[in-house]
């Protein structure tokens, strides 16, 4: 019997756990989470906030689930420390965990910039259910808001406050939204669409100043002095690992936790998953940190496996975005716009009547990134060519016609053909 | 567990697969009323063509399925009894996750009703309709082969 430990019950720590129980109906599997939740969809709060949906449609697992599968769940409990020499965690309430195979799972928070007045009341990171609860109880009494970046968690919330009847501004620091996602054509169709449903988007400003009044947010002043007047601050600039429980160990860690094509720390029976974790980047071809769902449930079930005694190797991750704004449909798929262009090719079509925009980047005839905006088929195929590293020569021209699909690299794709006889 | 296999040889590429498939789920069931509904029925299967053959396309229902993994609303999941993806509208908001993930681009998003269009196995009826539609035999439905 062993004991296994996960610390974070979302997208990692739940398919972990389900791999352990697949391949370990024996020991005890516990979950340790910070939050105040049984497993939820993090990335539908903006849509609970919007009240696209109700509380009960954002439980990620029945309720059952942890007692059916024999787990162990801990809520409310902070680990503040692994201490990987004597095999065991300790929680801010000083209590101890000890464990043979631990999984950090801890995922990432809200960064805060810098800035007079961010700790105020009245501003908000955008990243857990309780965010977007303590939101949605101002509501009544906010008229206007701002959102500081144009990132996916900023304009989500800003399509969730609008939906609200919240005047929403989305302050943006660079020249073009989403711009750790989009290039600047397909940025500009997503913004063109947020604009007419009545989003404001002010580029190349940034925030300079949040102004309260007796503990009320009155403005915030831009960094051209020019102040406009709202009573919500929503901080959507970007997020980062939580990685304070490892400080002073053996677990390397760089922007995240390095993460092995086991998704093994350096420490052999830590393993690490999900938004914490830093893993090699199939096209970057270097270690990053890709916070992002589906993912975090893949690495999640791979380190689950290997920590019940498996040995699945994880391929890597890279970038793959997929999202939605009023009816425009995007995804993004890795590198989107490579540093220094040289060396690289594009196929791009745009048709601006129909909002139809599509760029493939390639490098030596194998496909590294995608974006797409205004239609969205075929996503799944160039998502699997980048992944494959299958070589396009053969098929280059048909690649963004609308006759492109499966049966074109069904010869060149690492699984043997099935369902045709 | 019965899946659809295709007979490569037999396909003439004629989409009767693919209007039966669209009638089979509109909310009618019948060839007119269905072009009239408000949100057009898309087939779930879509007939490709590569080097002079042609190809029916429609969700395998994967174990290890990309678009199950990728659902972050938990509206896919795999049924393993009924050896199949099964989808809950309910839960679905349209992020279109799947649509990104699977291998087969088997699954195209209906913007306009903000639904991932995948087949079903027409799950309701003794059998996928698009295996009487086909005129030449080419659909095959039969027990899944041991090397899958």
């Amino acid at each position: 019997m062993k004991q296994y430990v996960v610390i974070g019950n979302s997208a990692a720590g739940i398919a972990a756990v389900e791999a352990i129980r697949q391949a370990d109906k024996e020991s005890k599997i516990t979950v340790v989470s910070d939050e105040d939740y049984s497993s939820y969809c993090r990335c539908l709060i903006s849509y609970y906030l919007a009240g696209d949906i109700k509380e009960e449609k954002i439980s990620y697992r029945p309720q059952n689930f942890y007692k059916e599968n024999n787990i162990e769940l801990l809520l409310n409990k902070k680990v503040t420390r692994v201490d990987p020499k004597k095999n065991r965690v300790v929680m801010a309430d000083k209590s101890q965990l000890g464990y043979d195979s631990l999984l950090i799972a801890t995922g990432a928070s809200s960064k805060f910039p810098e800035l007079k007045g961010i700790k105020k009341e009245g501003v908000f990171g955008f990243r857990t259910l309780k965010d977007a609860k303590d939101i949605a109880g101002l509501l009544p009494v906010v008229k206007s808001a701002c959102v500081l970046g144009g990132g996916l968690i900023g304009l989500k919330a800003a399509y969730a406050l609008k939906k609200r009847n919240i005047d929403v501004k989305v302050i943006i620091k660079s020249g073009q939204v989403l711009s750790q996602v989009l290039d600047l054509e397909a940025a500009q169709l997503v913004q063109k669409r947020l604009e007419e449903n009545g989003i404001e988007v002010i580029l190349g400003q940034d925030v300079a100043e949040i102004i309260s009044d007796e503990g009320e947010i009155k403005a915030v002043k831009l960094d051209s002095g020019k102040a406009l007047g709202v009573s919500l601050v929503v901080v959507g600039k970007g997020v980062s690992p939580n990685i304070d429980l490892i400080k002073d160990t053996a677990i390397k860690v760089n922007e995240g936790i390095i993460s092995n094509n086991n998704l093994q720390t350096s420490v052999p029976n830590i393993y690490a998953a999900g938004d914490v974790a830093e893993t090699f980047d199939i096209t970057l071809s270097e270690f990053s940190v890709n916070a992002l769902w589906p993912l975090a449930v893949e690495q999640g079930r791979i380190a689950g496996a290997n920590m019940a005694g498996g040995n699945l190797n994880y391929e890597g991750s890279l970038g793959m975005n997929s999202l939605e704004f009023f009816g425009l449909p995007t995804v993004s798929l890795g590198l989107f716009r490579p540093k220094n262009p040289e060396g690289f090719e594009e196929i791009r079509m745009m048709d601006e009547n129909s909002q139809i925009y599509k760029k493939l980047i390639l490098k030596n005839n194998f496909l590294v990134g995608a974006v797409l905006a205004g239609n969205i088929n075929n996503s799944g195929l160039f998502l699997r060519l980048i992944r494959e590293k299958i070589e396009v020569s053969s098929f280059k021209e048909k690649l963004l016609q609308e006759n492109f699909g499966y049966p074109d690299i069904m010869g060149l794709v690492k699984d043997k053909e099935q369902v045709y006889v | 567990m019965k899946q659809l296999y295709y007979d490569i040889k037999k396909c003439l590429g004629c989409k009767s697969c693919e209007i039966a498939c669209s009638i089979a789920h509109s909310a009618s069931g019948e060839l007119f009323k269905a072009l009239r509904e408000e949100f057009l029925s898309l087939p779930r299967k879509k007939i490709l063509s590569s080097n002079n053959k042609n190809y029916p396309i429609s969700c395998r229902h994967c174990k290890d399925a990309k678009c199950v993994d990728a659902c972050m609303a938990a509206a896919l999941v795999y049924d393993k009894e009924k050896g199949m993806v099964i989808y809950d509208d309910k839960r679905c908001i349209g992020c279109w996750m799947c649509v990104m993930v699977c291998p087969y681009s088997a699954i195209r998003p209906d913007k306009k009703s903000k639904v991932p269009v995948r087949c079903d196995k027409c799950k309701d009826k003794d059998q996928p309709i698009c295996i009487k539609a086909c005129p030449t035999g080419a659909i095959i439905w039969q027990e899944e082969s041991v090397n899958k």
